[in-house]
Protein backbone atom coordinates (compact mmCIF):
# COMPACT_ATOMS: atom_id res chain seq x y z
CA UNK A 1 0.00 0.00 0.00
CA UNK A 2 1.25 3.16 -0.98
CA UNK A 3 0.78 6.71 -2.27
CA UNK A 4 2.19 7.38 -5.67
CA UNK A 5 1.98 9.75 -8.67
CA UNK A 6 0.88 8.00 -11.53
CA UNK A 7 1.09 9.19 -15.31
CA UNK A 8 -2.40 8.91 -17.45
CA UNK A 9 -1.16 6.51 -20.62
CA UNK A 10 -5.02 6.47 -21.85
CA UNK A 11 -8.16 7.37 -21.09
CA UNK A 12 -10.62 6.42 -23.24
CA UNK A 13 -14.23 5.65 -23.68
CA UNK A 14 -15.29 1.80 -23.84
CA UNK A 15 -19.25 1.56 -23.09
CA UNK A 16 -21.71 3.95 -22.30
CA UNK A 17 -20.38 6.03 -19.42
CA UNK A 18 -18.15 3.96 -18.98
CA UNK A 19 -14.12 4.57 -19.47
CA UNK A 20 -11.13 2.91 -19.22
CA UNK A 21 -8.17 4.50 -17.82
CA UNK A 22 -4.70 3.17 -17.83
CA UNK A 23 -1.63 4.46 -15.96
CA UNK A 24 2.10 3.78 -15.29
CA UNK A 25 3.75 3.86 -11.87
CA UNK A 26 7.93 4.72 -11.30
CA UNK A 27 7.75 1.80 -10.09
CA UNK A 28 6.80 -1.56 -10.11
CA UNK A 29 3.81 -2.61 -7.72
CA UNK A 30 2.51 -5.90 -6.87
CA UNK A 31 -1.35 -6.21 -7.26
CA UNK A 32 -3.28 -9.06 -5.99
CA UNK A 33 -6.82 -9.74 -8.76
CA UNK A 34 -9.71 -8.41 -6.98
CA UNK A 35 -7.60 -5.42 -5.26
CA UNK A 36 -8.52 -1.42 -5.71
CA UNK A 37 -7.27 1.88 -5.58
CA UNK A 38 -7.63 5.33 -4.71
CA UNK A 39 -7.63 7.92 -7.22
CA UNK A 40 -7.03 11.48 -6.56
CA UNK A 41 -9.55 14.41 -8.59
CA UNK A 42 -8.14 17.60 -8.23
CA UNK A 43 -10.62 19.65 -6.24
CA UNK A 44 -12.61 16.88 -4.88
CA UNK A 45 -11.52 16.03 -1.18
CA UNK A 46 -12.69 12.42 -1.67
CA UNK A 47 -10.65 10.15 -3.66
CA UNK A 48 -12.19 8.01 -5.74
CA UNK A 49 -12.09 4.11 -5.07
CA UNK A 50 -12.02 2.01 -8.18
CA UNK A 51 -11.40 -1.94 -8.84
CA UNK A 52 -7.87 -2.32 -10.95
CA UNK A 53 -8.65 -4.53 -13.98
CA UNK A 54 -5.42 -5.07 -15.16
CA UNK A 55 -1.87 -4.77 -13.74
CA UNK A 56 0.94 -5.35 -15.43
CA UNK A 57 3.76 -4.33 -12.85
CA UNK A 58 3.85 -0.58 -13.78
CA UNK A 59 0.97 -0.24 -15.83
CA UNK A 60 -2.37 -0.29 -14.12
CA UNK A 61 -6.08 -0.20 -15.64
CA UNK A 62 -8.90 0.92 -14.15
CA UNK A 63 -12.31 1.66 -15.32
CA UNK A 64 -15.46 3.58 -13.73
CA UNK A 65 -18.82 4.62 -14.89
CA UNK A 66 -19.94 8.14 -14.94
CA UNK A 67 -21.54 8.86 -11.69
CA UNK A 68 -21.30 12.60 -10.15
CA UNK A 69 -18.78 15.46 -10.86
CA UNK A 70 -15.55 13.30 -10.00
CA UNK A 71 -15.69 11.08 -12.41
CA UNK A 72 -17.00 13.35 -15.29
CA UNK A 73 -13.95 15.50 -14.13
CA UNK A 74 -11.50 12.27 -14.57
CA UNK A 75 -13.47 11.35 -17.53
CA UNK A 76 -12.55 14.95 -19.08
CA UNK A 77 -8.99 16.63 -17.27
CA UNK A 78 -7.03 13.45 -17.16
CA UNK A 79 -5.88 13.37 -20.80
CA UNK A 80 -2.86 11.30 -21.80
CA UNK A 81 0.51 12.49 -19.78
CA UNK A 82 -1.47 14.09 -16.44
CA UNK A 83 -0.40 13.47 -13.24
CA UNK A 84 -2.90 11.74 -11.07
CA UNK A 85 -1.88 10.87 -7.60
CA UNK A 86 -3.29 7.14 -6.53
CA UNK A 87 -3.57 5.29 -3.41
CA UNK A 88 -2.79 1.01 -4.30
CA UNK A 89 -3.04 -1.23 -3.65
CA UNK A 90 -5.49 -1.58 -1.16
CA UNK A 91 -7.94 -4.40 0.02
CA UNK A 92 -7.78 -7.80 0.61
CA UNK A 93 -8.07 -9.50 -3.54
CA UNK A 94 -9.40 -12.76 -5.15
CA UNK A 95 -7.85 -15.90 -3.07
CA UNK A 96 -8.51 -19.24 -4.37
CA UNK A 97 -6.63 -22.64 -2.98
CA UNK A 98 -4.26 -24.30 -5.21
CA UNK A 99 -6.50 -27.36 -4.88
CA UNK A 100 -9.63 -25.24 -6.99
CA UNK A 101 -9.25 -25.88 -10.27
CA UNK A 102 -12.87 -24.50 -11.46
CA UNK A 103 -13.87 -21.32 -10.73
CA UNK A 104 -16.96 -20.12 -11.79
CA UNK A 105 -17.46 -16.15 -12.18
CA UNK A 106 -20.19 -14.11 -11.68
CA UNK A 107 -20.66 -10.43 -12.32
CA UNK A 108 -23.33 -7.75 -13.48
CA UNK A 109 -22.53 -4.14 -14.42
CA UNK A 110 -19.35 -2.36 -13.23
CA UNK A 111 -19.14 -5.30 -10.99
CA UNK A 112 -17.02 -7.00 -14.54
CA UNK A 113 -14.21 -5.41 -14.08
CA UNK A 114 -12.38 -6.67 -10.39
CA UNK A 115 -13.62 -10.04 -12.40
CA UNK A 116 -11.59 -9.54 -15.40
CA UNK A 117 -8.28 -9.06 -12.64
CA UNK A 118 -9.22 -12.58 -11.59
CA UNK A 119 -9.56 -14.33 -14.64
CA UNK A 120 -6.28 -12.61 -16.20
CA UNK A 121 -5.04 -14.20 -12.94
CA UNK A 122 -5.76 -17.16 -13.00
CA UNK A 123 -6.76 -18.21 -16.92
CA UNK A 124 -3.22 -20.15 -16.75
CA UNK A 125 -4.14 -22.34 -14.28
CA UNK A 126 -7.54 -22.79 -13.30
CA UNK A 127 -10.91 -23.64 -15.40
CA UNK A 128 -12.57 -20.00 -15.33
CA UNK A 129 -16.35 -20.12 -16.56
CA UNK A 130 -17.54 -16.71 -16.64
CA UNK A 131 -21.16 -15.16 -16.38
CA UNK A 132 -21.10 -11.86 -17.26
CA UNK A 133 -24.18 -9.41 -17.38
CA UNK A 134 -24.71 -6.37 -19.21
CA UNK A 135 -28.28 -4.38 -19.28
CA UNK A 136 -27.85 -4.60 -23.15
CA UNK A 137 -25.60 -5.72 -25.84
CA UNK A 138 -24.43 -1.83 -26.18
CA UNK A 139 -22.98 -2.16 -22.49
CA UNK A 140 -20.92 -4.97 -23.53
CA UNK A 141 -17.12 -4.24 -23.04
CA UNK A 142 -13.80 -6.18 -22.93
CA UNK A 143 -15.29 -9.37 -24.38
CA UNK A 144 -11.40 -10.10 -24.72
CA UNK A 145 -10.64 -9.85 -21.47
CA UNK A 146 -13.16 -12.10 -20.71
CA UNK A 147 -12.50 -14.79 -23.25
CA UNK A 148 -9.47 -15.69 -21.15
CA UNK A 149 -10.84 -18.36 -19.70
CA UNK A 150 -12.69 -22.08 -20.71
CA UNK A 151 -15.83 -20.05 -21.05
CA UNK A 152 -17.97 -17.42 -21.17
CA UNK A 153 -21.53 -16.75 -21.10
CA UNK A 154 -22.41 -13.25 -21.81
CA UNK A 155 -26.07 -11.99 -20.46
CA UNK A 156 -28.17 -8.99 -20.76
CA UNK A 157 -31.26 -8.07 -19.60
CA UNK A 158 -33.11 -7.36 -22.45
CA UNK A 159 -31.87 -10.13 -24.40
CA UNK A 160 -29.97 -8.64 -27.16
CA UNK A 161 -27.47 -10.37 -26.75
CA UNK A 162 -26.04 -13.91 -25.31
CA UNK A 163 -28.51 -15.04 -22.56
CA UNK A 164 -31.52 -13.40 -21.82
CA UNK A 165 -31.59 -12.95 -18.17
CA UNK A 166 -28.71 -11.96 -15.21
CA UNK A 167 -25.20 -13.74 -14.70
CA UNK A 168 -26.69 -15.40 -11.75
CA UNK A 169 -29.70 -17.18 -13.34
CA UNK A 170 -27.09 -18.17 -16.40
CA UNK A 171 -24.84 -19.32 -13.81
CA UNK A 172 -27.57 -21.10 -12.03
CA UNK A 173 -28.49 -22.98 -14.77
CA UNK A 174 -25.10 -24.58 -15.79
CA UNK A 175 -24.18 -25.09 -11.83
CA UNK A 176 -24.40 -28.68 -11.35
CA UNK A 177 -22.98 -29.24 -14.90
CA UNK A 178 -19.61 -27.01 -14.40
CA UNK A 179 -19.84 -28.13 -10.70
CA UNK A 180 -17.29 -25.04 -9.76
CA UNK A 181 -15.20 -25.64 -6.82
CA UNK A 182 -15.35 -22.10 -5.92
CA UNK A 183 -17.13 -18.88 -7.40
CA UNK A 184 -16.01 -15.37 -7.59
CA UNK A 185 -18.53 -13.06 -7.80
CA UNK A 186 -19.03 -9.29 -7.85
CA UNK A 187 -22.28 -6.98 -8.99
CA UNK A 188 -25.22 -5.19 -8.30
CA UNK A 189 -26.38 -6.15 -4.42
CA UNK A 190 -29.99 -7.57 -6.01
CA UNK A 191 -27.89 -9.76 -8.21
CA UNK A 192 -25.30 -10.54 -5.12
CA UNK A 193 -28.40 -11.43 -3.14
CA UNK A 194 -29.58 -13.61 -5.80
CA UNK A 195 -26.43 -16.30 -5.69
CA UNK A 196 -26.36 -16.02 -1.97
CA UNK A 197 -30.12 -17.78 -1.65
CA UNK A 198 -29.08 -19.79 -4.63
CA UNK A 199 -25.86 -20.95 -3.35
CA UNK A 200 -27.25 -21.69 0.20
CA UNK A 201 -26.58 -25.52 0.50
CA UNK A 202 -24.52 -26.25 -2.24
CA UNK A 203 -20.89 -26.23 -0.05
CA UNK A 204 -19.25 -24.34 -2.69
CA UNK A 205 -17.02 -21.58 -1.50
CA UNK A 206 -18.12 -18.36 -3.04
CA UNK A 207 -16.73 -14.99 -2.51
CA UNK A 208 -18.17 -11.55 -3.31
CA UNK A 209 -16.62 -8.16 -3.46
CA UNK A 210 -18.69 -5.43 -2.42
CA UNK A 211 -18.31 -1.18 -2.84
CA UNK A 212 -19.14 0.78 0.00
CA UNK A 213 -18.89 4.60 -0.38
CA UNK A 214 -15.06 5.59 1.39
CA UNK A 215 -12.92 7.81 3.43
CA UNK A 216 -9.63 6.73 3.50
CA UNK A 217 -9.62 3.62 1.52
CA UNK A 218 -7.03 2.24 4.08
CA UNK A 219 -9.04 1.12 7.13
CA UNK A 220 -8.73 3.79 9.53
CA UNK A 221 -12.07 6.13 9.13
CA UNK A 222 -14.29 3.59 9.73
CA UNK A 223 -16.92 4.90 6.84
CA UNK A 224 -17.60 1.69 4.38
CA UNK A 225 -18.54 -0.98 7.02
CA UNK A 226 -20.93 -3.79 5.70
CA UNK A 227 -22.91 -5.49 8.18
CA UNK A 228 -21.28 -9.23 9.12
CA UNK A 229 -23.66 -11.91 10.07
CA UNK A 230 -23.90 -12.43 13.92
CA UNK A 231 -24.31 -8.46 14.41
CA UNK A 232 -20.55 -7.16 14.08
CA UNK A 233 -19.62 -5.30 10.91
CA UNK A 234 -16.22 -5.41 8.69
CA UNK A 235 -14.87 -2.52 6.30
CA UNK A 236 -15.12 -2.95 2.97
CA UNK A 237 -11.68 -1.22 2.48
CA UNK A 238 -9.57 -3.17 4.51
CA UNK A 239 -11.57 -6.16 5.49
CA UNK A 240 -12.44 -6.33 2.40
CA UNK A 241 -13.72 -6.10 -0.17
CA UNK A 242 -14.13 -9.35 -0.84
CA UNK A 243 -15.68 -11.42 1.52
CA UNK A 244 -17.12 -15.23 2.39
CA UNK A 245 -20.90 -14.47 1.20
CA UNK A 246 -22.12 -16.21 4.19
CA UNK A 247 -19.98 -13.78 6.18
CA UNK A 248 -21.48 -11.25 4.93
CA UNK A 249 -25.25 -9.65 4.64
CA UNK A 250 -26.53 -8.23 1.70
CA UNK B 1 16.10 24.67 10.49
CA UNK B 2 12.84 26.52 12.92
CA UNK B 3 11.62 25.13 16.04
CA UNK B 4 9.00 23.20 15.71
CA UNK B 5 8.33 22.12 19.32
CA UNK B 6 5.18 23.42 21.65
CA UNK B 7 3.98 23.17 25.02
CA UNK B 8 0.68 22.30 25.57
CA UNK B 9 -0.56 21.73 29.19
CA UNK B 10 3.25 20.99 30.22
CA UNK B 11 3.25 18.62 27.51
CA UNK B 12 5.65 19.15 24.91
CA UNK B 13 4.82 18.05 21.42
CA UNK B 14 7.48 17.68 18.24
CA UNK B 15 5.84 19.81 16.30
CA UNK B 16 2.24 21.22 16.05
CA UNK B 17 0.29 19.02 13.99
CA UNK B 18 -2.14 16.30 15.04
CA UNK B 19 -4.28 14.48 12.59
CA UNK B 20 -7.78 14.69 13.69
CA UNK B 21 -10.52 12.67 15.40
CA UNK B 22 -11.95 10.25 13.27
CA UNK B 23 -9.37 10.33 10.22
CA UNK B 24 -7.01 8.47 11.65
CA UNK B 25 -7.88 5.48 13.38
CA UNK B 26 -5.49 4.59 16.05
CA UNK B 27 -2.73 5.27 13.54
CA UNK B 28 -1.96 1.87 12.74
CA UNK B 29 -3.37 2.41 8.75
CA UNK B 30 -1.29 5.40 8.13
CA UNK B 31 1.46 4.11 10.11
CA UNK B 32 1.81 1.44 6.93
CA UNK B 33 2.36 4.67 4.54
CA UNK B 34 4.20 6.76 6.85
CA UNK B 35 6.39 6.38 9.93
CA UNK B 36 4.07 8.28 12.53
CA UNK B 37 6.45 9.14 15.01
CA UNK B 38 7.11 12.29 12.31
CA UNK B 39 3.12 13.74 14.52
CA UNK B 40 3.03 16.57 17.36
CA UNK B 41 0.31 13.59 18.00
CA UNK B 42 -2.58 11.70 17.06
CA UNK B 43 -5.87 12.32 17.92
CA UNK B 44 -7.79 8.71 18.41
CA UNK B 45 -11.07 7.35 17.02
CA UNK B 46 -13.58 8.60 19.42
CA UNK B 47 -13.85 6.23 22.30
CA UNK B 48 -16.84 5.54 24.09
CA UNK B 49 -17.01 2.83 27.49
CA UNK B 50 -18.68 0.40 25.93
CA UNK B 51 -17.82 -0.85 22.00
CA UNK B 52 -20.32 1.08 19.08
CA UNK B 53 -21.23 -0.18 16.05
CA UNK B 54 -21.94 2.92 14.37
CA UNK B 55 -24.37 4.33 11.84
CA UNK B 56 -25.73 2.73 8.77
CA UNK B 57 -24.12 3.25 5.60
CA UNK B 58 -23.49 5.10 3.51
CA UNK B 59 -21.83 7.36 6.26
CA UNK B 60 -20.34 9.93 4.12
CA UNK B 61 -20.98 12.16 1.38
CA UNK B 62 -19.12 15.21 -0.68
CA UNK B 63 -20.28 18.37 -1.56
CA UNK B 64 -18.36 21.41 -2.64
CA UNK B 65 -14.81 21.47 -0.98
CA UNK B 66 -16.08 19.50 1.81
CA UNK B 67 -17.36 16.35 2.91
CA UNK B 68 -20.28 15.04 5.34
CA UNK B 69 -19.78 12.61 7.83
CA UNK B 70 -22.25 10.21 9.87
CA UNK B 71 -20.43 7.76 11.01
CA UNK B 72 -21.74 7.39 14.80
CA UNK B 73 -18.97 6.83 16.85
CA UNK B 74 -17.94 2.94 15.99
CA UNK B 75 -15.49 2.01 17.92
CA UNK B 76 -14.10 -0.57 19.44
CA UNK B 77 -14.75 0.57 23.18
CA UNK B 78 -11.96 2.02 25.33
CA UNK B 79 -11.14 -1.38 27.00
CA UNK B 80 -10.17 -2.51 23.83
CA UNK B 81 -8.14 0.57 22.43
CA UNK B 82 -5.94 0.42 25.80
CA UNK B 83 -5.20 -3.61 25.17
CA UNK B 84 -4.32 -3.48 21.30
CA UNK B 85 -3.91 0.11 20.62
CA UNK B 86 -2.40 2.25 23.49
CA UNK B 87 1.25 1.03 24.03
CA UNK B 88 2.03 0.88 20.54
CA UNK B 89 0.57 4.34 19.66
CA UNK B 90 2.64 5.75 22.72
CA UNK B 91 5.40 4.46 21.51
CA UNK B 92 4.97 6.20 18.51
CA UNK B 93 3.91 10.06 19.59
CA UNK B 94 1.72 11.65 22.25
CA UNK B 95 -1.59 10.45 22.48
CA UNK B 96 -5.05 13.02 22.51
CA UNK B 97 -7.64 10.15 23.45
CA UNK B 98 -10.61 11.53 22.18
CA UNK B 99 -13.73 10.14 24.01
CA UNK B 100 -17.53 10.43 24.29
CA UNK B 101 -20.18 9.15 25.87
CA UNK B 102 -24.22 9.68 26.62
CA UNK B 103 -24.62 10.43 29.95
CA UNK B 104 -22.72 12.51 33.09
CA UNK B 105 -21.44 9.03 34.08
CA UNK B 106 -20.17 7.81 30.89
CA UNK B 107 -17.57 10.81 30.67
CA UNK B 108 -16.88 10.99 34.04
CA UNK B 109 -16.33 6.86 33.67
CA UNK B 110 -14.07 6.94 30.40
CA UNK B 111 -12.40 10.03 31.83
CA UNK B 112 -11.34 8.05 34.74
CA UNK B 113 -10.24 4.85 33.17
CA UNK B 114 -7.82 6.64 30.89
CA UNK B 115 -6.56 9.03 33.56
CA UNK B 116 -2.09 8.95 33.39
CA UNK B 117 -2.32 6.32 30.45
CA UNK B 118 -2.61 8.95 27.49
CA UNK B 119 -0.67 12.65 27.22
CA UNK B 120 -4.45 14.49 26.61
CA UNK B 121 -8.30 13.41 26.83
CA UNK B 122 -9.93 15.09 24.42
CA UNK B 123 -13.88 15.41 25.37
CA UNK B 124 -16.02 15.49 22.04
CA UNK B 125 -19.09 17.27 23.41
CA UNK B 126 -21.15 16.74 20.32
CA UNK B 127 -23.21 13.68 21.30
CA UNK B 128 -26.55 14.07 21.99
CA UNK B 129 -27.48 13.99 25.65
CA UNK B 130 -29.99 11.42 26.76
CA UNK B 131 -31.33 13.12 29.55
CA UNK B 132 -31.25 16.38 27.60
CA UNK B 133 -33.69 14.91 25.49
CA UNK B 134 -30.81 14.08 22.84
CA UNK B 135 -29.46 17.81 22.51
CA UNK B 136 -26.08 17.76 22.42
CA UNK B 137 -23.75 18.53 25.68
CA UNK B 138 -21.97 20.97 23.52
CA UNK B 139 -24.57 23.67 22.41
CA UNK B 140 -25.31 24.95 25.93
CA UNK B 141 -22.74 27.05 27.32
CA UNK B 142 -24.50 25.52 30.98
CA UNK B 143 -24.16 22.05 29.52
CA UNK B 144 -20.70 22.42 28.25
CA UNK B 145 -19.58 23.75 31.58
CA UNK B 146 -21.02 20.72 33.24
CA UNK B 147 -19.90 18.01 31.97
CA UNK B 148 -16.28 19.19 31.03
CA UNK B 149 -16.75 19.93 35.18
CA UNK B 150 -17.54 15.91 35.09
CA UNK B 151 -14.54 15.24 33.41
CA UNK B 152 -12.45 17.59 34.99
CA UNK B 153 -13.14 15.46 38.61
CA UNK B 154 -12.12 12.38 36.94
CA UNK B 155 -9.11 13.33 36.18
CA UNK B 156 -5.76 13.80 38.20
CA UNK B 157 -3.10 13.31 35.86
CA UNK B 158 -3.86 13.46 32.17
CA UNK B 159 -4.86 17.41 30.87
CA UNK B 160 -7.99 17.52 29.57
CA UNK B 161 -8.95 18.93 26.18
CA UNK B 162 -12.72 19.94 25.14
CA UNK B 163 -13.63 20.33 21.72
CA UNK B 164 -16.44 22.76 21.16
CA UNK B 165 -18.75 22.41 18.68
CA UNK B 166 -19.43 25.37 16.44
CA UNK B 167 -23.43 24.70 16.35
CA UNK B 168 -24.05 27.00 18.75
CA UNK B 169 -24.79 30.50 19.94
CA UNK B 170 -21.40 32.09 21.00
CA UNK B 171 -18.66 30.23 20.47
CA UNK B 172 -16.78 32.31 22.92
CA UNK B 173 -19.41 31.82 25.23
CA UNK B 174 -19.19 28.25 25.61
CA UNK B 175 -15.12 28.57 25.08
CA UNK B 176 -15.47 30.41 28.84
CA UNK B 177 -17.98 27.53 29.83
CA UNK B 178 -15.21 25.08 29.43
CA UNK B 179 -12.66 27.14 30.72
CA UNK B 180 -14.67 27.61 34.35
CA UNK B 181 -15.73 24.16 34.06
CA UNK B 182 -11.96 23.23 34.78
CA UNK B 183 -10.44 22.17 30.98
CA UNK B 184 -6.52 22.93 30.93
CA UNK B 185 -7.09 23.26 26.36
CA UNK B 186 -10.35 23.69 24.34
CA UNK B 187 -9.80 22.71 20.36
CA UNK B 188 -12.39 23.71 17.59
CA UNK B 189 -14.17 23.13 15.52
CA UNK B 190 -15.65 19.99 15.65
CA UNK B 191 -18.03 19.81 12.28
CA UNK B 192 -21.05 21.58 11.43
CA UNK B 193 -24.27 19.63 11.09
CA UNK B 194 -25.35 19.91 7.45
CA UNK B 195 -26.84 17.75 4.71
CA UNK B 196 -26.33 16.85 1.20
CA UNK B 197 -29.33 15.61 -1.29
CA UNK B 198 -29.53 12.99 -4.00
CA UNK B 199 -31.98 14.56 -6.14
CA UNK B 200 -32.62 10.91 -8.37
CA UNK B 201 -33.54 9.54 -5.28
CA UNK B 202 -35.05 12.41 -3.89
CA UNK B 203 -33.65 11.70 -0.47
CA UNK B 204 -30.11 12.61 1.86
CA UNK B 205 -26.80 11.10 0.52
CA UNK B 206 -25.85 9.86 4.37
CA UNK B 207 -28.12 6.99 5.79
CA UNK B 208 -28.47 9.03 9.28
CA UNK B 209 -30.03 12.10 6.90
CA UNK B 210 -27.59 14.73 8.77
CA UNK B 211 -23.73 15.03 9.07
CA UNK B 212 -20.79 16.62 10.64
CA UNK B 213 -19.45 18.89 7.44
CA UNK B 214 -15.89 19.17 7.05
CA UNK B 215 -13.09 20.35 4.63
CA UNK B 216 -11.10 23.29 3.08
CA UNK B 217 -14.24 24.57 2.51
CA UNK B 218 -15.33 25.23 6.59
CA UNK B 219 -12.08 27.08 6.96
CA UNK B 220 -12.59 30.94 7.32
CA UNK B 221 -15.44 29.57 9.70
CA UNK B 222 -13.23 27.61 11.78
CA UNK B 223 -10.89 30.35 11.53
CA UNK B 224 -13.25 32.83 12.82
CA UNK B 225 -14.36 30.71 15.82
CA UNK B 226 -10.51 29.81 16.54
CA UNK B 227 -10.04 33.77 16.94
CA UNK B 228 -13.62 34.10 19.31
CA UNK B 229 -12.63 31.21 21.18
CA UNK B 230 -9.21 31.78 22.04
CA UNK B 231 -9.52 35.59 22.72
CA UNK B 232 -12.31 34.82 25.38
CA UNK B 233 -10.00 31.97 27.29
CA UNK B 234 -6.40 31.99 28.67
CA UNK B 235 -6.18 28.29 28.28
CA UNK B 236 -4.30 27.10 25.03
CA UNK B 237 -6.19 26.37 21.53
CA UNK B 238 -5.84 23.81 19.63
CA UNK B 239 -7.49 24.95 16.25
CA UNK B 240 -8.93 22.63 13.27
CA UNK B 241 -11.41 22.85 10.76
CA UNK B 242 -10.73 22.85 6.71
CA UNK B 243 -6.86 22.44 6.89
CA UNK B 244 -5.16 21.60 3.65
CA UNK B 245 -1.99 23.03 3.96
CA UNK B 246 1.25 24.42 5.94
CA UNK B 247 -0.12 28.12 5.13
CA UNK B 248 -3.45 27.21 6.28
CA UNK B 249 -2.47 25.50 9.36
CA UNK B 250 -0.22 29.29 10.08
CA UNK B 251 -3.89 31.10 9.77
CA UNK B 252 -4.81 29.37 12.77
CA UNK B 253 -1.82 29.48 14.63
CA UNK B 254 -2.30 33.37 14.40
CA UNK B 255 -5.66 33.53 14.94
CA UNK B 256 -4.57 32.45 18.47
CA UNK B 257 -3.89 28.24 18.08
CA UNK B 258 -1.22 26.38 19.89
CA UNK B 259 -1.60 23.74 17.97
CA UNK B 260 -3.87 22.45 15.03
CA UNK B 261 -5.48 19.19 14.17
CA UNK B 262 -5.67 18.11 10.27
CA UNK B 263 -9.10 15.90 9.25
CA UNK B 264 -10.48 16.01 6.19
CA UNK B 265 -6.84 16.34 4.71
CA UNK B 266 -6.21 12.70 5.84
CA UNK B 267 -8.41 11.37 3.11
CA UNK B 268 -7.21 13.81 0.23
CA UNK B 269 -3.76 13.29 1.11
CA UNK B 270 -2.44 10.30 2.58
CA UNK B 271 0.53 11.89 3.36
CA UNK B 272 -1.32 15.89 4.22
CA UNK B 273 0.13 15.63 7.99
CA UNK B 274 4.06 14.95 7.12
CA UNK B 275 3.65 17.83 4.03
CA UNK B 276 2.37 20.49 6.43
CA UNK B 277 4.81 19.53 9.44
CA UNK B 278 7.19 20.24 6.11
CA UNK B 279 5.95 23.09 4.97
CA UNK B 280 5.98 24.96 8.40
CA UNK B 281 9.13 24.42 8.92
CA UNK B 282 10.14 26.10 5.44
CA UNK B 283 7.98 28.83 6.09
CA UNK B 284 9.42 30.19 9.32
CA UNK B 285 12.62 29.94 7.74
CA UNK B 286 11.57 31.58 5.35
CA UNK B 287 10.01 33.88 7.19
CA UNK B 288 12.97 34.34 9.81
CA UNK B 289 11.14 32.51 12.44
CA UNK B 290 12.97 30.54 15.14
CA UNK B 291 10.25 29.11 17.47
CA UNK B 292 6.79 27.91 15.45
CA UNK B 293 5.21 28.68 19.10
CA UNK B 294 6.08 32.45 18.15
CA UNK B 295 3.39 32.54 15.92
CA UNK B 296 0.35 31.82 17.41
CA UNK B 297 -1.59 34.75 18.34
CA UNK B 298 -0.22 37.35 16.33
CA UNK B 299 -2.62 38.21 14.72
CA UNK B 300 -3.67 42.17 14.04
CA UNK B 301 -6.61 43.12 13.30
CA UNK B 302 -7.39 45.59 10.74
Amino acid sequence: MREVTATVLENVQIAENIYSLTFATEEEISVRPGQFCMLGVAGYPLRRPIAICKAERKRFTVCYQLKGGGTKSLATNYTKGEKLSVLLPLGNGFFVKPEEKKVAIVGGGVGIFPLISAIRAFAGEKEIFAYMGFRNKEAVCMEYEMQRGKSLTLCTDDGSLGFHGNAVQAFMKEVNEVRPDVVLSCGPTPMLRALKAAMQGRDIPTFVSLEERMGCGIGACLVCVCDRTGGTNARVCKDGPVFEIGEVEL
Amino acid sequence: MADLRVNICGVELKNPVIPASGTFGFGREFDGIYDISVLGGVATKGLTLEPRLGNPVPRIAESRGVILNAVGLQNPGVEAFIEHDLAWLKSKTRVVANVAGRTLEDYAGICARLDGLVDFIELNISCPNVRSGGMAFGIRACDVKEVTHVAKSALKKTPLIVKLSPNVESIAANARAAEEGGADCISLINTLTGMAIDIERRKPIIANNTGGVSGAGVKPIAVRMVYEASHAVTIPVIGMGGITCAEDAIEFLMAGASAVQVGTQNFTDTLACPKIIQGISAWCDRHGVEKVSELTNTLKLN
